[in-house]
């Protein structure tokens, strides 16, 4: 500071020697005076003003509370890479990728801290903003067991995770640099705070789960970039990453050798007006399709420890992978559900089973949102070497991309990706004789080909996605495995059987037995009625997609809806109330999915009420295998035999 | 302001006056030009320590510092090829305009440079504190020298009547 200040001093000095010597030339008298006073005030006033200048230092390695962000063993962070690679860090900074993690700043914080009081499984937070910080007062348990003491505390939200569709905060658990999630989450498209269980495909609970530390053990390993959790024993959390959000390194690898080698103006220019790829830094776009992928896989797909020692380590240093390394030497891929024919013992299958079982369809189709490399991998257009996650998403928008950032930072897909010509880049010819291979109109939602061969079979995110195995419709895994086929998740109002004929007679699909109720009833109403909580969500969500609606329309959908709007999981309810207001029912019914109970069965009646007593609005509106008679009647008995036989096995999809 | 009217001894002054401002601009400008071949090699160099997003605040102090200097320089070789062909009258007030500005041609770039030495996140370094003063001693040494401008033109429109009455 001395110098600092002595730098200042001495050119402000220098600056003046013309008007002192200006000032010398004046006889004496007042005006040479005033000027000696000036000059003698000004200086005062300066140095003055240079020791007291504010100088605050945020030095990130003196925070003792949460994580802190120190890049090291060759990591860079994104702020050195934007000089040389603006428009990638633009479109980069745009994208939810960077937002995943931040620190809870008023730039960061989505959530509404003037809500006052938010409640979550009978617990009362209050929320309060003072400045730029953000604050909660919850109830705090001390000690365990009978002496355990619970009190009401304040405590300062530290960090976010996410900023597109909820946001999750933490706080200080005071062990260290542990977090702990709220146990309130904030839907960003409703606007409005849900108990963190809501979110998931979850059985019912009463308390929220204890996730004490789950960021430091789970969330860091995909939510920051070189994540070392650095949990070095019981009360010693040192959790630290080379930077908070999923940025350039990440998928690039450590840029420090990148930054050294190009420093050299000459160097760069010989890359810029050569072919050869640029050897200090991974370019995911020039890697082989699978390697490209396991980039991704990394977070959005399924990987495990091999052994204790590999956890341990992966408990200090995060994941063993670096961009352009195969995963598989790092963690083991998980492929369900591998049996005897992979050499497993049947121990090992059973312990299998039961660890990816949630996460798989019975066949080995995932069916988690954020696994889509588990689908990847069982596509063959991925095995034949021909597609990565690279061919249809970009994690850069193009500068010719005429869409706006946010529209594209969606989903991130390639602009033209979100249609057919994903698949007929590659599968050109079908483009000729679309209508021969879909036996549908050229413009209609059936000769779309992510609608056949991409359905919404996968859960997350309190809503419907599309499979990321590319495959055909086929009843006959329907009836194995429970998924929906495509064929039915459009044709709302049609059963197993009619799917099952049109896919032998187009395309010679054999045709599986099918039970009485399949062959009469319509698929969806016995997902909504009979399925499980996954098939249940589904059906629930596509009775609310357009282009079902299109084709299938809407009334008959409301006993449906109403039933799952008192279904025992958040997510399902929240799904059914969701389809309600995309079909514009929302005047009908005021429902909240996570209010009192006797408020939602009120709603549920009085939109059956209300339904009921409007006439059918045309002809073919309704039908037997949706129960519902022409005139609007319901089988109430059929429909309380399939809700009675209900698969209430638990289900837990948390992406 | 007595010191500033005009006294015979001022008659020869005008020349020296322009000439040094000719030279202190002169060598001002190649002075603040090679800051900007500086800048320019931080830039060819991609050197992090001026180009990196944590360093944006001094990224922006340099150039300001390195454009105000030039912008500078060049007029104080205005203000010199001024008093060189304008002359004497209100050569007093030019007289104290001069080290005004040659004090601002200093101060306001020399304090953007220095406060871009030493930052603290988004703010620059204290040297940031000399540009106000230096941007007031450039007011002034603008305000005197157009005055001064002014009635040079003034009093040339005058000795213009003067001779058309006695036609």
């Amino acid at each position: 500071m001395a110098l600092e200040a002595l730098l200042v001093l001495g050119l402000f000095a220098a600056s003046l020697l013309p008007l002192v010597a200006w000032l010398r030339r004046q006889p004496p008298g007042s005006a040479r005076l005033a000027g000696v006073l000036v000059w003698l005030g000004a200086a005062g006033g300066l140095a003055w003003a240079v020791f007291a200048y504010p100088r605050p230092v945020h030095d990130e390695s003196l925070v003792e509370n949460r994580p802190i962000e120190v890049p090291s063993d060759g990591y860079v962070s994104s702020k050195t890479c934007r000089s040389c690679h603006p428009h990638n860090y633009a479109t980069w900074f745009g994208s939810y990728h960077r937002s995943m993690t931040q620190l809870a700043t008023p730039e960061a914080v989505l959530g509404d801290f003037e809500a006052g009081d938010v409640w979550a499984h009978g617990e009362r937070l209050a929320l309060e903003r003072r400045g730029d910080e953000f604050w909660v007062e919850r109830e705090v348990s001390d000690g365990e067991g009978a002496a355990e003491v619970s009190a009401r505390e304040w405590q300062q939200i530290l960090m976010t995770t996410g900023s597109h569709h909820y946001q999750v905060y933490w706080v200080a658990n005071g062990n260290t640099r542990e977090l702990d999630p709220l146990p309130v989450v904030y839907r960003i498209p409703e606007g409005r705070w849900v108990p963190r269980s809501a979110v998931f495909l979850a059985p019912p609970v009463d308390t929220a789960r204890d996730e004490s530390g789950r960021w430091n053990n789970t969330c860091v390993h995909c939510h920051a970039t070189q994540a070392q959790p650095r949990l070095l024993g019981p009360d010693e959390i040192d959790t630290r990453v080379g930077e908070f959000g999923i940025a350039c390194e990440s998928c690039h690898g450590p840029g420090a050798d990148h930054v050294r080698a190009n420093a050299d103006p000459m160097r760069r220019y010989r890359q810029h007006f050569g072919d050869d790829p640029d050897p200090t830094i991974v370019n995911p776009a020039e890697l082989p399709v699978e390697l490209a992928s396991h980039l991704c896989a990394r977070c959005h797909g399924i990987t495990e420890p091999r052994s204790l020692e590999e956890w341990q380590q992966t408990q200090l240093a995060g994941f063993a992978f670096e961009p352009g390394k195969n995963l598989s030497e790092a963690r083991e891929i998980v492929e369900c559900c591998a049996g005897e024919e992979a050499g497993l013992s049947p121990a090992e299958i059973e312990r299998n089973l039961e660890r990816e079982a949630p996460y798989f369809w019975p066949d080995g189709m995932v069916r988690i949102r954020g696994r889509e490399f588990q689908g990847l991998l069982r596509t063959p257009c991925y095995t034949a070497g021909a597609m990565s996650c690279l061919s249809c998403h970009s994690m850069h928008q193009s500068a010719d991309d005429p869409r706006p950032l946010k529209e594209w930072a969606n989903d991130q897909l390639k602009p033209g990706m979100s249609g057919d010509q994903a698949c007929l880049q590659c599968h050109a010819s079908y483009a000729e004789a679309i209508e021969e291979h879909t036996h549908h109109s050229a413009t209609s939602s059936g000769s779309r080909c992510y609608n056949c061969h991409m359905p919404y079979t996968v859960f997350g995110l309190l809503k419907a996605n599309r499979s990321h195995q590319v495959d055909n419709p086929d009843v006959a895994k329907t009836v194995e495995t429970g998924r929906p086929n495509a064929c039915n998740q459009c044709h709302l109002k049609e059963t197993l059987a009619w799917a099952s004929d049109f896919l032998s007679e187009w395309y010679g699909t054999p045709p599986p037995p099918l039970g009485a109720d399949e062959k009469k009833i319509a698929a969806s109403v016995l997902w909504a009625l009979q399925g499980d909580a996954s098939q249940r969500a589904l059906a629930a969500w596509t009775m609310g997609w357009a282009p079902a609606l299109e084709v299938s329309g809407s009334e008959w959908t409301v006993p449906y809806l109403a039933e799952l709007l008192l279904d025992p999981y958040d997510a399902v309810r929240f799904i059914a109330y969701q389809s309600l207001q995309d079909q514009g029912r929302v005047e009908e019914v005021a429902y909240d999915y996570v209010g009192p109970q006797p408020q939602r069965v009120e709603a549920a009646q009085r939109l059956l009420e209300t339904w009921a007593a409007k006439p059918p609005s045309g002809p073919d509106v309704f039908g037997d295998e949706v129960l519902i008679d022409q005139r609007g009647s319901v089988d109430w008995e059929s429909y309380e035999r399939l809700t009675q036989d209900r698969d209430m096995r638990p289900v837990y999809l948390a992406e | 302001m007595a010191g500033m009217h005009e006294t015979s001894a001022d008659a020869s002054a005008p020349l020296s006056l322009g000439r040094r401002h000719l030279r202190f601009g002169w060598w001002a400008l190649l002075a603040f030009l090679s800051v900007g071949a500086a800048l320019e090699g931080l830039h060819g160099f991609k050197v992090g320590w001026y180009l990196d997003v944590s360093n944006e605040t001094r990224r922006l102090l340099f150039t300001l510092g390195h454009a105000h200097g030039v912008l500078l320089s060049l007029v104080n070789v205005v203000f010199g090829l001024t008093v060189l062909s304008v002359g004497a009258p209100g050569f007093s007030a030019r007289r104290f305009a001069s080290p005004c500005l040659m004090a601002a041609t200093l101060m306001l770039p020399g304090g953007f440079l220095l406060g871009g030495i030493v930052i603290y996140d988004g703010d620059p370094g204290p040297g940031v504190l000399i540009v106000p003063l230096g941007a007031l001693l450039l007011f002034i040494a603008v305000l005197f020298t157009a005055r001064s401008v002014g009635a040079r033109a003034l009093s040339g429109a005058a000795r213009g009547n003067g001779n058309a009455s006695r036609e």
